[in-house]
């Protein structure tokens, strides 16, 4: 990734308390265009935590966020409406609302921001859940029909209604068999490619953070323990970072991915 | 900023220009639509196109489908490398057909799933009042079953919680009734009856409905968006994996804790409505306190008292019983919470003064 390359996020000294208890103390990070950035960390480390300020749901403590060149902690709603068109967001557990089809849950982001008619509506979001491989059938479902995978990929398929340029995922791979888990992961650096996304997402897998992520950020101890390509952090010596990244399951995606690379 | 998407034909060729992403492709969606095709081969002119991403290009290639089965041939010119890309990926998940949508159901069908879910709806209720019914018997042997704290925290949420509210429209409703009924009273130079009515409406009829009114919207509203929402999490299920029934946990003691609540709560709303009533008197009859007690006395039986608190424990059992059960009947969907709880305050209100006409009627038939 070009180090010169655009800045879309970034935080700045971002802190964030829940009454009293501090989660994040001196964040700052930078997302580049056209990068997948994946924050990793212990449960309750806080990235869901930081990717909601990422969204604009949080307000940090303190610090800033600036999303796509905007200082979103001083913006009001109003103003963030068209930023807010223009980032995709995949929550943890998908989020799909439960009195729509999952066809019509994929077409509100189309249905409420645009006038096209309501069949290529329909046409648009049966494209994106195909996309993310469900089956063509699946559309007619009602949420709570669907696995938990189903509602991974239907929620990865709304987030992706309006192409938009910036991406956030949280665990998009967690709950898939190993399967389609891979299938996730060639569909994101699909989408990277084809449309230009750029992506953050939290997950715990590592093989999709060796195959995908162009950048890891590792969140512990409420900052950043480190933050670099898969290659750079696997063979740090800090501690922390040592620990995460050589557990048994780290070696054995590690030694994967380097076989992958020599053959 | 990029032009918004545009296309127009000339003859066998169109012409896109402009922004064809997801938010800019309304009016070419709409231009496309209208174009008057000329015989013969059609060219598809997008060198124009500015921008593009998945929803645009979608549009470009139904719409040059929609023009091949025509028995046109279509042809693309001007694309470039990122707009194949995109067509590639369109083509690779093989779309055909329109996308699927929920079955639809003819008039007559859905008259007789309608009237089919009416039927089913009235068995499940019964069959729920009788599970409930044999869960409290059994509780009733073994009491120390019963969830103790729970019973409490309930009574207190919708007992003592209710008071303020209870209270102050029983108050007015008894300024209303001693006003209303005064003027005419006061023509007659009846005044001293003003007691006698707000005694007999007050105690037998108005403080038990009003009281099972205002509860079964407050509480039996809630026990429905408590128990639904517990359904779309799971978490109902996930007590019933535990081996606790939710009948045991979360209905038994709501039912219990309205039934003692209510009947407390009729006789505030019975001693503020008569307040209502002397300070309505004392003001425009100038009736006092001592003269009105002193009638109240005369006019009021016992039994009067007791009919009007003696329905509402029924009242309550009601309540809390079509509250939990819509709670229960919750599928999935936050819209559904909704729906039940407002069915279940729709339903509970009727129930409760179809009941209350019902004890009218036997009451005057045994002559109480
Ligand atoms: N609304 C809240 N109020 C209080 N504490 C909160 C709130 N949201 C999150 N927390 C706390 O913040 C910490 C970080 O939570 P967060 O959800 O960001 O963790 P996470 O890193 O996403 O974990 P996981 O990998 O398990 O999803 C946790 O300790 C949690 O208890
Ligand atoms: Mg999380």
């Amino acid at each position: 990734m070009a180090e010169n390359a655009e800045i879309v996020v970034e935080l700045r000294d971002v802190v964030t308390r829940f009454d009293e208890k501090l989660v994040h103390d001196g964040i700052s990070l930078q997302v580049r265009r056209g990068e997948v950035l994946a924050v990793v960390g212990g449960s309750g480390s806080g990235k869901s935590t930081l990717l909601r300020e990422m969204v604009m749901l949080l307000q940090p403590t303190a610090g800033s966020v600036t999303v796509l060149g905007r200082d979103v902690t001083a913006a009001s709603e109003i103003e963030l409406l068209p930023l807010r068109r223009r980032l995709g967001v995949m929550f943890q557990d998908g989020a799909l609302f439960g009195g729509q089809t999952v066809l019509e849950n994929t077409g509100v982001p189309l249905r409420e921001h645009t006038e096209l008619s309501g069949d290529l509506i329909d046409e648009i979001a049966q494209l994106k859940l195909l996309l993310t491989g469900l089956e063509p059938s699946v559309g007619a479902l009602w949420p709570n029909q669907l696995s938990g995978g189903m509602r991974k990929r239907a929620a990865l398929a709304r987030a992706l209604a309006l192409d938009p340029e910036l991406l956030f995922l949280d665990e998009p791979s967690s709950g898939l068999d190993p399967i389609s888990a891979d299938g996730l992961d060639d569909l994101i650096l699909q989408l990277k490619e084809l449309l230009g996304l750029t992506i953050v997402m939290v997950t715990h897998d590592m093989d999709s953070l060796w195959r995908v992520a162009d950048r890891v950020v590792l969140l512990g101890d409420k900052r950043i323990l480190g933050a670099g390509t898969m290659t750079e952090l696997s063979r740090s010596v800090t501690p922390g970072i040592g620990k995460f990244f050589s557990g048994p399951r780290a070696r054995v995606a590690a030694r994967e991915h380097n076989q992958g690379a020599s053959l | 900023m990029a032009r918004p998407a545009k296309a127009h034909a000339d003859g066998g060729l169109v012409f896109c220009d402009g922004d064809w992403s997801a938010l800019h492709v309304a009016t070419a969606e709409r231009q496309l639509k209208s174009i008057r095709l000329a015989p013969g081969e059609i060219k598809i002119d997008v060198s124009g196109v500015e921008r593009i991403d998945s929803s645009g290009a979608w549009l470009l290639s139904r719409t040059a489908r929609q023009w091949r089965s025509k028995a046109r041939t279509v042809d693309f010119v001007g694309t470039s490398e990122h707009i194949r890309q995109l067509f590639r990926l369109i083509a690779e998940q093989g779309i055909e057909g329109e996308p699927p949508r929920p079955a639809t159901h003819g008039f007559l069908e859905n008259l007789g799933r309608d009237s089919l879910n009416a039927a089913t709806e009235q068995l499940a209720f019964l069959s729920f009042i009788g599970n409930i019914t044999f869960s409290s018997l059994r509780i009733l042997l073994t009491p120390a079953r019963l969830r103790w704290s729970q019973v409490v925290t309930d009574a207190e949420e919708s007992g003592f919680d209710a008071l303020p509210i209870v209270g102050l429209l029983a108050f007015l409703i008894g300024v209303v009734i001693a006003y209303q009924g005064g003027v005419v009273l006061i023509q007659y130079g009846a005044g001293i009856f003003i007691a006698d009515l707000v005694g007999l409406a007050m105690l037998r009829e108005l403080a038990p409905l009003i009281t099972a009114i205002i509860v079964a919207g407050r509480t039996g509203s809630a026990y429905t968006a408590q128990i639904g929402t517990m359904m779309v999490t799971e978490e109902v299920d996930a007590l019933r994996t535990m081996g606790i029934t939710p009948i045991d946990l979360l209905v038994l003691p709501k039912l219990f804790a309205l039934v003692v609540m209510l009947p407390l709560l009729t006789v505030f709303a019975d001693l503020m409505g008569l307040l209502g009533g002397m300070a309505m008197a004392s003001s425009m009859l100038d009736m006092s306190f001592q003269n009105f007690v002193d009638r109240l006395g005369q006019s009021v039986r016992l039994q009067d008292f007791l009919v009007g608190v003696g329905k509402a424990p029924v009242f309550a059992a009601i309540i809390a019983s079509v509250g939990c059960y819509q709670g229960f009947r919750v599928t999935g969907s936050a819209e559904s919470v909704g729906k039940q709880t407002t069915l279940s305050v729709v339903q509970s209100i009727f129930l409760v003064i179809v009941v209350d006409a019902v004890f009218s009627i036997v009451f005057s038939a045994l002559d109480i």
